[in-house]
């Protein structure tokens, strides 16, 4: 039997390509996506491996609770930090080399030699404070080295490549709106690369300045990062024996407790690669399209071939073959198909990622992970494979072996099971989802106030829902082919009288394939319209709110997303020339509601933004006059959450970090202090070995005296700089209530009532809004304000349009990875087609032999198919629309608040969908009509 | 328009072999015949005789090696497939052993199925004639799974004569029903030919339905052995008894299934 298996795929080979093709592309995808998470880890692993390179590290000994809430903690922060102080024991531990608490800036913009602002792939910008002394391992300088002073500066080579500077050139970085010009002192390069990321290097002392200008405590670290080595790193054993003799020395009060480099590396590690972990579900949906798709090609392709092997199935049964063994013989050549073809998946999906990563590279995010599949994925992809063959093809291969002798030497097809019982699950199962959704637009719609509803949350109806409704329209689709066939078929019908009406009937033959075939379209269509809608709505939301609620002729933004505008910059802005009312946009994130359930964001802005800029349309109270007046003006969204009105009094407090003068003078009186005993000390020493005679050990001892003194002096007063943490609360009265879904979700307050709190370093400028004074030219004003944000590099001047725009290109780039995905899963829908067409015309043969003996041209019989493709692929599409659209519909009104106040429906795009399902449908058909036409019209008409 | 020309189709020298040099088969040896317009002749002849190859040639289904077919002086043997569907709308009906009906048609669409592939205009009178010559007045918006092999057969037939073609080929019309149905058919087909002159040409294996035809040829090894006119069921049994083995007896119905090349 096993021969006859593999005598028979080679006979069908040409009929197994489509299926190859179909299993190879889901196995693709589903490699694809198993390994473009490795490549991922293996990048993050990579990046720890020489980010995070110390042999020890020391952090806080105490575990801290974390909020349950926040998703995106950070994965260091959950032991206390521990102070700087410490460093000066760990330093004296044997076998310590170095230890230092790096620090960062992550808010700086560097400029290339043109003298324009460098922007990333998503990458961060960073400063790392290293140098001689605390240097960072795996840095290997290419040329020049460690910056020595304030002034210098070392860059990434990847990072001076793309910005066009070497060593000894002036480069200038922005840091807190403020240019400062550097010498590159060296450029490096580390062993892993960093995804596009601008690395610089500056002097410790620096960073640490810039943090504490910024009101940032840099006395106390998450980590103190320990080399044993200057070059080399220490092995995992050799590590634990640092740690320990670390642990040992270091004083109890210091809440602190040192583990192994590797630990904390790959702890960091799993963390960020669990976040990045929501990538590979969104591949697998498709994969998993692709797989429905294939394996229902392939239970198609083997229904095909049993059927015209049926003789001789029937003759091996009738010479004694068991049905088993029949049943064998189909399905080895299942399983070659399927080693064939995720044979080639595998080979595929590695391609891809090849592509991915050279795609990724070239656009400036350099990888070095390795896209190879591992073992692990190429045994998934065989299985899975595999598997969806063997699942396809057993129907076929049952009715191989059980169909009667004496009937399979006929040709009959046999009558399909009625599919009312499927139409009726699937239609309770839609309506059901329908509920679901019906629930959750009530719900935001405010028309109805049940707590449960809102304790699960909009996430979850609208979830639950549309799992309902997809599959229930699976499985409700065959009973409503028949019918929707009718409705496609009335525009065919009254073009093409006859082939529309043979299409239309045809269409309701075999109602199971059919609706299979159109639920991998319908699936895709779905998704990419509900995006679609909801995208639409987006860009209409905010187009409008620009249009209906700014008046401001220009907005103010920051062109990198770390940096706010600097107060420089806004004070520029409002004294140039024609500049009338204006208000920035002081986000203020140390400000905190002490007695409100959720975070809530609180904002500082000018009246002149309330009645001017942007005027609210409606309120309770009066905004603009409350919040000079010192009161507050709350989103109508957050005082509806936290159930607040005019009149309630609220405890707003900031936790404010600034620089402790007192102890600051304190701790450099404390060192000079010191290193004056020390000197003394030594002079003594030099003095009584003078008095001893030993002159050359006294000369010694001078020396040392003096170095000690020289080092004193050396040293950077920034060390001593002690930050002290003042915590400051006012209550304030809610004196408006504001509606306008621009204010909607924050809290606003007056600069005078901000500067109560918190300082004006600690506020963060997102927005600008600038009118032109009464009479000034408009035009004009745009000029000189890009004039004047010039030398600020990173605020970007934009027009009402190129503010618009500037939110809807965001939007564009999102949706066309989506449509990248589309795409495949088109391509998998017309292998389907195809595959169904090419099915049901091997059924018909004798039909289509008839229909072209009484005088069907082949143009009619092609005309037939092609009608048959479209109302097929225009049936899934059409479905899928309808779910998809009214998915947006109800994600629209579900997220109203949050800005999605208007409903648009992207109708063009939907009708492109169409005309792109006729085009698929028709091109889908060319193939099996072919194959019907090659046919001799004697061989389908000939009496047996 | 009535055609004057008495030879509605005619073979000239027809040869036809199967399979490659090594295993050549002659399913025609070099025939010619001419079939008379308004008559209904059956071709007969054992299984491999070569009769049902002679009437695929004679209707364009099949290309002779050599050798020339002409339906109303039209050359159906050099045709191409757009010439040959010209032909099959306008000069050519069939009816198949197994009726091949379109099954997701009614018994009406499948008997104005040829007229609408060909944008014919459809004649009513026709029409209504046709079907109750057939009897099938009261079956007509009937799928073919709701009607008896009989029937189906009918409404293939009514399907042929609705486009009123030079010639209708039938190919064992009668072979897939039982002796009532069989005698219906026949019936239909002889009337077609007296009441309304409709040439007809039918193959068959079984004497009592050649006994329907006015014209009886004789098939054995690729070549015509006999060609009689109005033969009675006896004159054709006869015919067969002296060429099979008299021991034997005359020729049975072949079984249904077995297949004939």
């Amino acid at each position: 039997m096993f021969r006859i298996g593999l005598r028979d795929t080679r006979a069908h080979f040409r009929r197994f390509i489509m299926s190859i093709i179909a299993i190879a592309l889901g196995v693709a995808f589903v490699v694809g996506s198993f390994c473009f998470r490795e490549m991922l880890n293996d990048q993050v692993a990579q990046m720890m491996g020489s980010n995070s390179d110390a042999d020890v590290y020391v952090r806080g000994a105490t575990e801290q609770k974390q909020d349950g809430e926040d998703g995106f903690a950070e994965y260091n922060s959950t032991y206390n930090e521990i102070s700087t102080d410490v460093i000066a024991d760990i330093e004296k531990v044997d076998g310590v080399v170095s230890a230092d608490a790096t620090h960062q800036l992550s808010n700086v913009v560097l400029l290339d030699h043109n003298g324009d602002a460098m922007a990333t792939v998503g990458a961060p910008t960073l400063v790392i404070g290293v140098d001689e002394q605390d240097p960072w391992r795996s840095a290997h300088f290419v040329s020049g080295g460690y910056p020595q002073t304030d002034d210098e500066i070392a860059l990434l080579e990847d990072t001076a490549g793309k910005a066009g500077l070497k060593t000894g050139d002036t480069a200038k970085i922005v840091v807190d709106g403020e240019a400062h010009e550097k010498t590159v002192s060296g450029v490096f390069t580390s062993p892993s690369t960093q995804l596009g990321a601008i690395l610089i290097l500056a002097p410790p002392s620096f960073v640490e300045h810039t943090l504490q200008q910024e009101g940032e405590d840099t006395s106390s670290v998450q980590f103190i990062g320990v080399y044993g080595d200057k070059s080399t790193p220490l092995d995992a054993e050799a590590q634990q024996r640092l740690a320990d003799r670390i642990n040992k020395e270091l004083p109890k009060s210091a809440d602190a407790h040192a583990v192994t480099g590797d630990s904390v590396r790959d702890d960091a590690t799993k963390s960020i690669q669990d976040q990045l972990g929501f990538i590979q579900p969104l591949i697998l949906i498709f994969a998993a399209i692709a797989l429905f798709v294939g394996a229902f090609i392939i239970a198609n392709t083997f229904t095909m071939i049993v059927r015209e092997s049926m003789r001789g199935y029937a003759l091996l049964r009738s010479v004694g073959a068991s049905p088993l063994q029949v049943f064998a013989s189909v399905l080895v050549q299942a399983v070659i198909l399927g080693l064939v073809g995720s044979g080639i998946g595998v080979l595929l999906g590695w391609g891809l990622l090849e592509l991915i990563a050279k795609g990724m590279t070239s656009s400036g995010m350099p990888l070095s992970g390795s896209p190879a599949p591992s073992a692990t994925d190429v045994v998934i992809g065989l299985i899975v494979g595999v598997v969806v063959t063997i699942v396809g093809a057993t129907l076929p291969a049952k009715t191989a072996a059980t169909a009667p002798p004496i009937q399979a030497m006929n040709e009959t097809v046999n009558p399909e099971k009625p599919v009312r019982t499927r139409g009726w699950i699937g239609a309770a199962m839609v309506v059901v989802g329908a509920a679901w959704w019906t629930l959750c637009y009530l719900d935001a719609d405010k028309r109805v106030d049940w707590a449960w509803l809102k304790d699960l949350g909009s996430g979850w109806t609208l979830g639950l829902g549309a799992a309902f409704i997809i599959i229930g329209a699976i499985v409700c689709a065959p009973a409503f082919v028949a019918p929707s066939a009718k409705v496609l078929g009335w525009i065919p019908e009254k073009l093409f009288p006859v082939t529309g009406k043979l299409a239309t009937r045809n269409i309701g033959r075999a109602k199971r394939r059919t609706a299979n075939t159109a639920a991998a379209l319908f699936v895709g269509i779905a998704i990419v319209s509900c995006l679609g809608v909801v995208a639409s709505s987006m860009k209409t939301s905010v187009s409008n709110l620009v249009d209906n609620n700014v008046n401001a002729d220009y907005v103010a933004m920051t062109a990198s997303m770390t940096q706010p505008i600097s107060t420089k910059a806004v004070d520029a802005i409002e004294k140039t020339e024609g500049v009338g009312a204006s208000s920035a946009v002081y986000m203020l994130p140390t400000v905190k509601v002490t007695n409100a359930a959720k975070d809530v964001m609180t904002a500082a802005v000018k009246s002149d933004l309330l009645t001017r800029l942007a005027p609210i349309e409606k309120q309770d109270g009066d905004a603009a006059t409350v919040i000079v007046d010192g009161q507050v003006a709350v989103g109508r969204m957050v005082a509806d959450d936290e159930h607040w009105k005019i009149g309630d009094v609220i405890d707003l407090e900031s936790e404010n970090t600034s620089v402790d003068e007192a102890a600051t003078k304190q701790a450099s009186e404390a060192y000079r202090k010191k290193i004056e005993e020390q000197a003394t000390a030594l002079q003594r020493e030099a003095q009584s070995l003078a008095a001893a005679g030993d002159a050359a050990g006294a000369q010694a001892k001078a020396r040392q005296a003096e170095d000690v003194v020289r080092q004193g002096q050396d040293v950077d007063p920034k060390q001593f700089v002690r930050t002290k943490t003042e915590t400051k609360t006012a209550k304030v009265t809610i004196g408006a209530i504001i509606d306008d879904a621009l204010y909607a979700d924050s809290i606003f307050v007056s600069l005078p009532t901000a500067e109560k709190l918190t300082d004006e370093d600690m506020m963060m400028i997102t927005q600008m809004y600038v009118q032109a004074k009464p009479g000034a030219d408009v035009a004009k004003l745009g000029e000189d304000l890009k004039k004047t944000a010039k030398p600020f590099y990173t605020v970007s001047i934009l027009t009402r349009d190129e503010f618009k725009s500037s939110m809807s290109s965001m939007i564009d780039s999102m949706l066309a990875i989506i449509y990248a995905l589309l795409a495949l899963s088109i391509v998998i829908a017309i292998f389907g087609i195809v595959n169904t067409l090419a099915l049901n015309v091997s059924e018909r043969t004798k039909e289509i032999g008839l229909l072209r003996a009484i005088g069907t041209s082949n143009g009619q019989v092609r005309g037939m198919l092609a009608i048959e493709a479209v109302i097929l692929s225009v049936f899934g599409t059409l479905v899928g629309i309808v779910v998809g659209v009214a998915a947006g519909v109800v994600i629209r009104v579900a997220y109203e608040e949050q800005g999605l106040t208007t409903l648009t429906i992207p109708w063009g795009q939907l009708v492109l969908f169409l005309v792109v399902a006729i085009v698929v449908g028709l091109v889908a058909s060319i193939s099996p009509a072919h194959r019907a036409l090659k046919q001799p019209v004697l061989d389908a008409v000939a009496s047996e | 328009m009535p055609k004057t020309d008495p030879i509605v189709a005619r073979a000239v020298d027809l040869y036809k072999t199967y399979g490659d040099t090594d295993s050549q088969v002659t399913a025609l040896d070099h025939v010619s015949v001419d079939f008379r317009r308004g008559e209904l002749t059956a071709i007969m002849g054992p299984s491999g005789s070569g009769k049902s190859t002679l009437m695929h040639c004679m209707a364009g289904l099949d290309v002779p090696t050599s050798g020339e077919v002409l339906v109303e002086d039209l050359e159906v043997s050099s045709m191409n497939q757009k010439q040959l569907t010209q032909l099959r709308r306008k000069e050519i009906g069939f009816i198949f052993q197994s009726f091949n009906l379109v099954p997701t048609l009614t018994a009406e669409e499948n008997i104005l199925l040829p007229l609408q592939i060909a944008h014919r205009p459809i004649d009513r009178d026709w029409f209504d004639k046709v079907v109750s010559v057939v009897g099938l007045e009261n079956r007509l918006d009937h799928r073919p799974s709701q009607l008896s092999g009989g029937q189906q057969q009918r409404v293939a037939c009514a399907r042929a004569m609705m486009e009123r073609p030079s010639v209708i080929f039938a190919d064992e019309p009668t072979g897939n029903l039982d002796s009532r149905s069989s005698r219906e058919v026949l019936g239909f087909l002889r009337q077609c030919v007296r009441d309304y002159g409709q040439s007809i040409v039918m193959v068959t294996h079984d004497p009592r339905a050649a006994s329907f035809a006015g014209r009886v040829l004789v098939l054995s090894d690729g070549s015509i052995t006999q060609d009689m006119d109005h033969p009675t069921y006896d004159d054709i049994l006869a015919v067969f008894a002296e060429h099979d083995d008299p021991d034997n007896g005359p020729v049975d119905v072949e079984p249904v299934t077995t297949k004939e090349d």
